[in-house]
């Protein structure tokens, strides 16, 4: 079972994605809220993936990419992003994302982009 | 969104997160709008939870709140990024408070599991234009220093392959079609993404559309003609197949191998057409750190989360018999049989105190400081000051005063009122301000303090103050008043607002209506067992004061015997109690006694003649006398005996009773017994209720 780590500052969001993963046989090992306590965490859980939203207070998503690709190059970060944020996504993605999601989604689209990474 | 997704606990976070932002956003606004200018940190804040409010709403499919946050995350990405400056910030700031009315009234609606059926696209449309508006403004003042400022890096750079060696044996130039899953959005940057992951694996990268960042119309592209890629690298056919497979959203992927000639060909032509895409992505990097610097300012927020209160509630209840039934353990009269204690009183101490603390904290739960519905009136005061053309300012102290959430809830309607009304009815005109020689600006203060048990709200104005004749005259004309004026107090008379039918505005506004706000005022606060208080100096002002109780659930009480019965008397009204020598007493021809303490004559009321007890002691020598107050005066309690104070947990008297005069409520003793919670105001003016 993959871990995970959500990282969005909208708790609604968090929450939506956690009740998505753990449907999807995912375990959500912790949320953290900004950027930096999501890279915080980061370096706490070691999870097998990350998802990170990108328009947060503190720290930004690409901030917090930037941050976790330090910790480990290896880390699997997925961007939630909306429309609209397509230069932020390609930061993130030059940042070392793995790949991302767009707002709104469904579980299938979760699913598929956390199991392809 | 997936109908699976049991939307019940989804929809109750998204009303609750959303309503918290919102409510954030708007003081955020208010503080602000007086400034006249807008600091990036505001701008980055607005733009974020517009971000995240519009992200929800689509996730919850409600689209005109997410099409209306859209606009207004557009129209202040626009300012973060340009900082236009001709902006009219009134008007802005007017957008933004329509916005998140009709979005908060939207939330309202599913909060009363009705459909968000309203129509945001009047608002978007008027966003949208208004942001063509300076877009257009700004283009034509800047247009000359923003050519200046175009950084280099934007100009397209045409690619030549970095890596000129022809292809050998083992490496070979593949080219592949993608096309990606309907629907999956962003194609242009999931093309960019494959391309970022194949640069570890292959050279010589080449892609059609060639500008997949930097022009929006690539998404389109893509869409219907897939997505051109054509590289070279050593892998195999199987191996570059399974690369891309893995890749989430690719629809189908068609891939051959190139041969040389068309390798020839097409290189030359991409010399002309590919962007390189390693370029450093000037522009938005600048804004990245902007944004990150910007962002670290936005303050930490508290970690909370959000408890349905009738949860709290069943807890509070949990609690209050916990008491109750330590009490009936540590006084349990099996005990008086036994010859040796003391560890068990021991015992009982620890767990007494530690049912204490437990108690406090669970009420402590449940204080909510009075900041959210105090800052709520920012909104009315400016709503209406603008209105009406009459400048006034807020002036908030106190707001960390905390009362039961329960309370709270009671509270915001009547401030609101009473506000409206000071307002309305008692702020003149900065016209006629300037004639009397006052501030243009007047004041409004909204202050509240506890003392004791109880909390005050008070609420100021520098207005007119309150025409007692008028007052006087129009009581009378309604039969609002009885008694002749020389017996009436001026607060007596200024209360009388506060009666149901009583209006001394002859015009009707649209805010405080027809005088039917201010019996609603003090319904509502006696619902929660306050009185109100008016006052008032003509030309300096009115004081509106609540007074009301910390907290409906537990209270400090004295317990008083009298006969074999046994009543709580709150220790809050309790002012002193002494032993009464029969000659201490008074008794006036209609024979109510009285008694005279330092010089002040108290009316004394024997509680056993009250509620007919019998057997209780006649002698008012053998008695105690338990002087008890409230606003409207003091009076003396005749009761056998003080028990002790004691923490008793309040609950309503039961329907089938009904209302009592002179009882507020009942509450169970540590031994099961039910006792009865004396209603002190109501002793000393039973006119009152």
């Amino acid at each position: 079972m993959k871990s995970v780590l959500i990282v969005d500052d909208a708790m609604f969001m968090r929450y939506t994605l956690r009740r998505i993963l753990e449907k999807n046989g995912f375990q959500v090992v912790g949320e953290a809220e900004n950027g930096l306590l999501g890279a915080q965490k980061y370096g706490e859980l070691l999870p097998d993936i990350v998802t990170m939203d990108i328009t947060m207070p503190e720290l930004n998503g690409i901030g917090a990419v930037q941050l976790i690709k330090q910790i480990n190059p290896q880390a699997k970060i997925v961007m939630i992003s909306a429309m609209g944020q397509q230069h932020l996504v390609r930061e993130a993605i030059l940042a070392g994302a793995s790949n991302f999601l767009v707002k709104p989604f469904s579980d299938e689209r979760v699913v598929q982009v956390l199991n392809s990474i | 969104m997936d109908k699976s997704l049991s939307k019940e606990p989804m929809l109750e976070m998204f009303i609750f997160e959303n309503l918290q932002l919102l409510e954030q956003l708007e003081q955020t606004i208010l503080a602000h709008e007086k400034e006249r200018c807008l600091e990036n940190a505001v701008i980055n804040e607005i733009f974020r939870i517009m971000h995240t409010i519009k992200g929800s709403a689509a996730m919850m499919m409600y689209d005109s709140i997410s099409s209306l946050a859209h606009a207004i995350e557009d129209l202040f990405f626009y300012i973060r990024e340009f900082h236009p400056d001709e902006m009219d910030y009134s008007k802005i700031c007017d957008m933004v408070l329509d916005g998140i009315d009709f979005i908060k009234n939207e939330i309202g609606k599913l909060e009363q599991d009705q459909e968000a059926d309203g129509d945001s696209s009047p608002f978007v449309e008027n966003i949208e234009q208004y942001l063509l508006l300076i877009k257009e403004a700004s283009a034509n003042s800047n247009l000359i220093n923003e050519a200046a400022a175009r950084p280099a890096g934007l100009q397209k750079k045409f690619y030549i392959s970095t890596s000129k060696s022809p292809p050998t044996e083992n490496i070979k130039r593949y080219h592949a079609l993608i096309y990606f899953t309907p629907g999956c959005e962003m194609e242009n940057i999931r093309a960019f993404n494959l391309v970022h992951k194949l640069k570890d694996q292959a050279e010589q990268i080449d892609y059609l559309p060639a500008d997949i960042i930097e022009n929006n119309d690539s998404v389109e592209f893509i869409r219907e003609n897939g997505f051109a890629v054509i590289f070279t690298t050593h892998l195999q056919q199987e191996a570059i197949n399974e690369l891309f497979m893995k890749e989430a959203f690719i629809d189908s992927l068609d891939l051959r191998v190139m041969e040389d000639e068309e390798w020839e060909i097409e290189q030359l032509r991409a010399r002309n057409q590919i962007i390189l895409e390693d370029e450093e992505p000037t522009i938005s990097n600048n804004r990245a750190k902007e944004t990150g610097a910007n962002l670290h300012s936005g303050g930490s927020r508290q970690s909370l989360i959000n408890v349905n209160v009738d949860k709290l509630d069943r807890l509070m209840d949990m609690v209050g018999e916990l008491v109750i039934s330590e009490t009936m353990v540590a006084l349990n009269p099996d005990l008086t049989t036994a010859t040796r204690l003391d560890n068990f009183h021991k015992a009982t101490r620890q767990h007494r105190k530690i049912i204490n603390e437990l108690q406090d904290i669970v009420m402590s739960i449940r204080m909510v400081p009075l900041t959210m519905t105090f800052h709520k009136m920012n909104r009315i005061v400016r709503d209406m000051s603008k209105k009406q053309n009459k400048n006034v300012e807020l002036v908030i102290r106190g707001e960390e005063t905390e009362v039961d959430k329960k309370i709270i809830e009671h509270l915001s309607d009547p401030i609101m009122h009473l506000i409206r009304n000071a307002i309305d009815h008692g702020i003149e005109s900065p016209e006629k301000r300037a004639g009397l020689g006052k501030s243009p600006i007047a004041q409004v203060y909204l202050e509240a303090k506890s003392e004791g048990g109880d909390v005050y709200i008070i609420l100021r104005d520098d207005g007119a103050g309150l025409d007692k004749e008028k007052i006087l005259e129009r009581a009378r004309a309604r039969g609002l008043i009885q008694k002749p004026d020389s017996n009436l107090s001026d607060g007596e008379i200024f209360s009388t607002i506060l009666l149901p039918g009583f209006s001394t505005c002859d015009e009707i506004s649209e805010f405080s209506g027809r005088g039917v706000g201010m019996d609603v005022v003090l319904k509502n606060i006696e619902a929660i067992g306050g009185t109100v208080l008016v006052d008032s100096a003509p030309g300096q002002g009115t004081t509106i004061s609540l007074k009301i109780p910390l907290t409906l659930a537990i209270i400090n009480g004295m317990r008083v015997k009298v006969g074999n019965s046994i009543y709580i008397i709150p220790i809050t009204s309790i002012k002193e109690s002494f032993k009464a020598q029969r000659g201490d007493v008074i008794v006036d021809p209609n024979g109510k006694e009285m008694i005279m303490v330092r010089g002040e004559c108290y009316p004394v009321l024997r509680l056993h003649k009250k509620y007919q007890v019998k057997s209780a002691l006649e002698d008012i020598s053998k008695g105690i006398i338990v002087i008890v107050q409230n606003d409207s005066g003091s009076i003396c309690l005749f009761v056998d005996a003080l028990l002790g104070e004691q923490q008793v947990v309040v609950k309503a008297l039961p329907k089938f009773i009904g209302k009592i005069a002179g009882i507020s409520a009942c509450t169970l003793l540590g031994d099961g017994r039910a006792c009865l919670i004396i209603d002190v105001a109501n002793l000393i003016n039973p006119s009152k209720s």
